[in-house]
């Protein structure tokens, strides 16, 4: 069997167009608490568009031009929204106990996207170029110190935090939410738990 | 579907289902969020606490804190790794220093790096502060101290007139002319830059130097005041009305309280802490207990109330 072919019967096993870009859904799957997950990855997306605009300027245009402020302000925004999905996405799939059916994977990978898009939220922190970012580097220095990983993550300095934020942390976020994301519609929505808790119904 | 999913979905009522109407849903209501928060809010932009304003708006605490680093009284003169070689200074718990493991990746010498260097180029524009750091270097380090010490303790009654910091009359030695020039440095804006690593100029993207100057007394001060202190749970807010990391509440919340508000390891406790807490939530699917918690609580009735209300035939 040929690499191509492989590849066919790897997708044909796990992912089809279908599961990619489903037209069908288990009707179980009817609540908003469903959406935030899509929020969470919409609210993604927003911080990668709106970080491609300030890159082509820099990280300092934002202190003397209105629209840098306003790109800036959209990012910042869409960092907090971001969050807000994500975290509730998080307690949602736990009160699901979602990593039912062989979907510890799931979890997994979505723990770890979690973690480090959290340090690439504290990466743009530190590259705000403002007092805050100021603050946030002397403190957080102590914190990177003592746990040891201070001595090649340095928080004061700004051109290895400029490279962490906008290209290593969110490609390896990016690499780990697709993985998720292969995993959550490869297995399709967990079933839900029987009324006591014991078992899912089926 | 996939035969993992066919398989896996068999027997199960499925509903027609539009994915990409529901993205672009979702879309649209988080674009229009996001624009009317950044709209109406704007975004954290507070002013830098750079030498230039410390120096001119408070030309004493500016000596003070410069005094103090030649003195070798700042919190980075024996920081321990990764800066100093000063192993036994490391944050440890149970025994163990993580920071020590590295060793001393970010050599910083305070005293040579923050305030000789820089003195050493306001030296070449003026002959008052040459003459004086040479005497400084040459005199033996008792008596470094002795003036130092002297001229620390006469900033407490210091005052400020046309341009330089009085004190009273005493045996500093070179001290006064040497914190002068540093005064004039900062003053006209020269201070950062001084502090740049000489190799990498012009460009300057490590700001590892200009940062840790005044992170002992000036920025705990300004953090004080703008409510952002350590205890003050700063880490998940920021300046003025605007919101911070304040997912990491959880982080900035050990901070708070015992042992760790007051211990000289509180960093790496809390760093164990949140390690451990996050390897729990990491493997908690496994947990036994743990992953019972779900069935315990039964939120999950709200989530799926409408396939209790009217389950499946079969």
């Amino acid at each position: 069997m040929s690499l191509t072919e492989r590849s066919q019967s790897l997708l044909k096993r796990n992912l089809t167009l279908e599961d990619t870009l489903p037209t069908r859904m288990p009707v179980y799957v009817n609540s908003v608490a469903y959406l935030f997950g899509a929020g969470s990855l919409v609210g993604f997306l927003m911080l990668i568009l709106t970080g491609l605009v300030m890159t082509i300027f820099g990280p300092n245009w934002y202190h003397y031009s209105a629209t840098g402020h306003f790109v800036n302000s959209l990012h910042f925004w869409s960092t907090q929204i971001f969050f807000v999905a994500l975290l509730l996405h998080l307690v949602v799939k736990f009160v699901m106990a979602a990593w039912r059916d062989k979907r510890f994977k799931t979890w997994i990978f979505g723990i770890l996207s979690f973690a480090v898009l959290i340090f690439t939220g504290l990466t743009g922190f530190l590259l705000q170029s403002s007092w805050d970012s100021q603050w946030i580097a002397v403190q957080a220095k102590d914190a990177m110190n003592a746990i040891g990983i201070g001595a090649w993550f340095n928080t004061a300095n700004v051109g290895q935090m400029l490279t962490l934020h906008i290209a290593l942390l969110p490609v390896l976020g990016a690499i780990l939410v697709g993985v998720h994301l292969f995993f959550v519609r490869r297995d399709s929505p967990v079933k839900p738990l029987s009324r006591s808790g014991r078992r899912h119904e089926s | 579907m996939s035969l993992r999913s066919d398989e896996y979905q068999k027997g199960v009522p499925q509903k027609s289902y539009d994915l990409i109407r529901e993205v672009l849903l979702v879309l649209l209501g988080v674009v229009i969020i996001v624009v009317v928060l950044a709209a109406v809010f704007g975004s954290p932009d507070y002013p830098t606490v750079r030498g230039e304003d410390v120096a001119t708006k408070q030309p004493i605490a500016f000596e003070k804190t410069t005094v103090g680093i030649l003195a070798g009284d700042s919190s980075l003169q024996e920081y321990g790794p990764p800066y100093t070689n000063n192993n036994e200074n490391a944050q440890r718990l149970w025994g163990v220093a993580p920071a020590t493991w590295f060793g001393v990746t970010l050599p910083i010498d305070a005293t040579q790096d923050l305030v000789i260097k820089p003195l050493e180029r306001v030296a070449l524009l003026r002959s008052d502060v040459a003459q004086a750091l040479q005497q400084y270097q040459q005199a033996p380090d008792t008596q470094k101290d002795a003036w130092n010490q002297a001229y620390t303790g006469a900033l407490d009654n210091a005052t400020y007139s046309n341009g330089h910091v009085l004190v009273a009359a005493g045996d500093y030695g070179p001290v006064p002319v040497m914190m002068d020039g540093m005064l004039a440095l900062a003053k006209a804006g020269l201070l950062e830059g001084a502090l740049q690593k000489n190799g990498q100029l012009p460009y300057a993207l490590d700001s590892t130097l200009p940062l840790v100057y005044f992170e002992d007394d000036v920025d705990h001060n300004v953090a004080e005041s703008l409510n952002m202190l350590g205890s003050q749970w700063g880490l998940i807010h920021e300046t003025g009305r605007f919101p911070g990391a304040w997912w990491l509440w959880s982080y900035s919340f050990f901070y708070q309280i015992p042992p760790m508000n007051s211990s000289a390891n509180g960093d790496l406790e809390v760093g164990v802490i949140m390690i451990a807490l996050f390897l729990i939530l990491l493997f908690l699917p496994i947990i036994p207990g743990l992953n019972r918690i779900p069935r315990g609580i039964r939120l999950y009735r709200l989530i799926w109330r409408d396939w209790y209300r009217k389950p499946p035939a079969g």
